[in-house]
């Protein structure tokens, strides 16, 4: 068998491990449980309280922009990591690179802050 | 892959900058931090300061290109992916005159609109610090990077009327179209970094001319790069959503990207031919073949039955896309590395289509000018609003004249020598294909003296139909804009050597030519 | 190292975004077939890095992650300004600009 071949059996096996494992440990909890079902069991748990609406609700659009400059920010980091691990051999002159940097991002949500756009009403 | 960063970061040596070289980007990077800065503080009232700082700033970085224009040694940065030669220095002048064309064009119309002026002002200086670091460019990542920094804004400005339904679909198509086309361009740079194991433009085109035949992993790069570029400087088939940013965007942006834009993917395009993919002429000739014929039959074709100048002058900018593209698809590597006289060749195609890009860049925004003018009354853009423009505003309309029959190479009109330079860059290699092209842009520049002529005739013979005869009134701003786009055209034209001086580039002297 | 499954899984990839950027006509399916896209690149250009034994690859991969983000934040600003202009994100809907 190729080396080609070879890699993929131990995929393909690895797959047929994982399967069977979550098959039986679903096939032995069925086989083990009591099963009566009623209707006020079958219903949706909303915190003990009874579930109102739809089980699709749409998020509010407010999240959105959170959400946005969360990853935007947090995408930026990527530059950030390598330039912490090797922060002693850039010195100074990586110092000041990533102080720009960092600037610019700040400005970005100074201004996000000044426009209003954290504010949550 | 942190871990294989910083393994190979095992010793690192400060970069030495060039501060004087890269003095018009860090120019512009400052006034556009200082618009928001001052946007951040004072808010809307600021307003009438950004727009005078972002004049100021565009024409102070114009400043550091002349003087590196006149020290003449080119200089390059960070092991050869950042260059600045005359190539650069000339197309970043253009970038630069032409945004400052487009914000006098902006002023009265942003203002009036109620729009986000600071914002505005902020996101079109970043687009034009793209276009400038492109200019420099010689590397995969910086090309790309580059691509999305004058990319980005470009599609919040087409979306910039928020409320105005066609604005937001002039933006969703821009945006769709031009983040598929990075897409596909990224998989296509991503082949060519694995065939060559570098980013570097000159180590690419080491790797990819080595061989005589090219591997499929080059081939299915340089296509798919080719593609990216192709939507970006609107060349037919990938040309769909011009049309309808064009006509939904705001029209001084529209301006912006018929002629900024629209350059910026030439240099892009340019710097990977020439420098990156010159030795695999046989895979993207062809290719180029193809869409500059195409660019150029369907732009004019179309153009000829628009109702809306707008729409009419973004089929024609289809078509010049297809006159710029022409000069490149007889570009070879025989012809460079064949010696002697033949690298003239190669650096002939290069001078025909920055001349063009020169010439096309007064003559389209001069015409957009007229357009925002003439639109403060008529409030349309339909060319069934131009009749008996002559009669209220003489002025406006020899000036639209001037700009169509320059688009048209009517000498002695900036235009004709753009044509000229092409069809000498096309014809002198003496081959069939070449020849073949240099025809269909003959036969193209006459059809379109049919629809440049048809608006011309609209403005000068027929009768106003309402009427209404009071004067168009063009505010200061857009009458300077007005007047250097005029001026410019006409000296193109007069005196083609003043332009000729300039555009004496070449790309091909690092690389064996 | 076996450079040919990255490359497959690659192009399996780019041919799913490419398929879903042409077919699907809901604003927010395009933009998740992009990212596949350039998922698709960044796989490339770590994989060759890695074959190559050379940073650039890495090192635009860092890039493309970064400029997708802001790529990815604009598109959806602007799927959701259609919205709210028009409550709906049917691409086929968008259809004023025409000629």
């Amino acid at each position: 068998m190729s080396e080609f071949l070879r890699s993929y059996l131990t995929v393909a096996i690895f797959g047929l491990v994982g399967l069977a494992l979550v098959g039986a440990f679903l096939g032995l909890g069925r086989i083990l449980r009591p099963d009566h079902p009623t209707p006020q069991k079958l219903e949706s748990y909303e915190s003990g309280v009874d579930p109102t609406g739809d089980t699709w609700s749409q998020a509010n659009i407010r999240y959105y922009i959170f959400a946005l400059l969360f990853v935007i920010f947090d995408v930026e980091a990527v530059f950030i990591f390598p330039w912490a691990i090797r922060l002693d051999a850039y010195g100074a002159f990586g110092l000041i690179e990533m102080g720009i940097f960092i600037f610019i991002l700040l400005l970005g949500l100074i201004y996000a802050w000044r426009k209003g756009v954290l504010r949550w009403a | 892959m942190l871990a294989a960063l910083v393994q190979a970061g095992g010793s690192f040596s400060r970069p030495s900058v060039d501060w004087h070289a890269a003095s018009p980007e860090l120019i512009l990077l400052g006034v556009g931090v200082l618009i928001t800065v001052i946007d951040v503080v004072w808010k809307q009232r600021a307003r009438s300061l950004v727009v005078g700082l972002s004049s100021v700033g565009l024409l102070a970085a114009l400043v550091p290109v002349v003087t590196l224009a006149v020290d003449g040694t080119p200089r390059s940065m960070f092991g050869g992916a950042f260059v600045v030669d005359d190539y650069a220095l000339i197309m970043k002048a253009i970038f630069l005159l032409s945004a400052y064309v487009v914000v006098l064009m902006s002023t009265n119309y942003i203002a009036e609109g109620d729009y986000w002026e600071n914002e505005y002002y902020s996101m079109l200086l970043t687009s034009v610090l793209g276009m400038l670091l492109m200019t420099s460019a010689r590397d995969l990542i910086s090309i790309f990077v580059a691509l999305e920094l004058l990319s980005i804004p470009a599609y919040m400005l087409a979306t910039w009327r928020k409320r105005d339904l066609k604005s937001n679909e002039a933006g969703l198509k821009y945006y769709l179209m031009g983040v598929f086309a990075s897409a596909i361009m990224l998989y296509g740079m991503s082949l060519l970094y694995g065939s060559a194991g570098t980013t570097l433009l000159t180590g690419i085109n080491k790797a990819v001319s080595a061989t005589d035949k090219p591997t499929a992993v080059v081939t299915l790069g340089v296509v798919f790069v080719l593609i990216g570029f192709a939507f970006k400087v609107s060349a037919v088939p990938f040309h769909t959503w011009a049309p309808d940013t064009y006509e939904g965007a705001p029209t001084p942006v529209t301006a912006f990207l018929s002629v900024a834009s629209k350059a910026a993917g030439f240099v892009g395009l340019m710097n990977i031919l020439f420098v990156g993919l010159i030795g695999r002429s046989d895979v993207y000739q062809p290719l180029i073949w193809i869409l500059a014929a195409a660019s150029m039959i369907v732009g004019n074709t179309v153009a000829l039955r628009q109702t809306n100048i707008v729409r009419m002058l973004a089929y024609s900018s289809i078509a010049h896309a297809g006159y710029m593209l022409a000069p490149l698809a007889v570009v070879s590597a025989d012809v460079v590395f064949a010696g002697g006289g033949s690298v003239v060749v190669a650096d002939q195609a290069l001078r025909a289509t920055v001349t063009y890009l020169a010439i096309y860049a007064a003559a389209n925004l001069g015409a957009f000018a007229v357009v925002i003018a003439v639109a403060r009354k008529i409030r349309t853009a339909e060319i069934d609003g131009y009749q008996g423009l002559f009669r209220y505003a003489p002025g406006l309309t020899v000036l639209m004249t001037i700009f169509l029959f320059s688009l048209a190479g009517i000498p002695p009109l900036g235009g004709w020598f753009g044509k000229f330079r092409v069809l000498e860059a096309l014809i002198s290699p003496g081959t069939a294909w070449g020849s073949t092209l240099a025809l269909l842009v003959v036969v193209n520049s006459v059809v379109a003296l049919y629809y440049y002529g048809r608006v011309a005739v609209k403005m000068w013979v027929e009768e106003v139909p309402d009427g209404d005869m009071t004067p168009v009134r063009v505010p200061v701003s857009l009458a300077a804009a007005l007047g250097l786009t005029a001026v410019a055209t006409l000296a193109f034209g007069v005196g083609p050597g003043l332009i000729g001086h300039f555009t004496e580039v070449s790309l091909l002297a690092g690389i064996g030519g | 190292m076996l450079l040919n499954q990255f490359l497959l899984l690659a192009a399996v990839l780019f041919c799913i975004g490419v398929y879903g950027v042409l077919v699907r006509r809901n604003g927010m399916l395009v933009l998740m077939s992009i990212e596949i896209i350039l998922n698709a690149v960044n796989i490339n250009l770590v994989a060759f890095g890695a074959l190559t034994d050379n940073v650039g690859g890495e090192v635009f991969a860092l890039f493309a992650i970064a400029v997708a983000a802001a790529e990815v934040g604009i598109g959806l600003a602007i799927v959701l300004l259609m919205y709210r202009n028009r409550r709906s994100i049917d691409l086929s809907e968008a259809d004023l600009l025409k000629g």
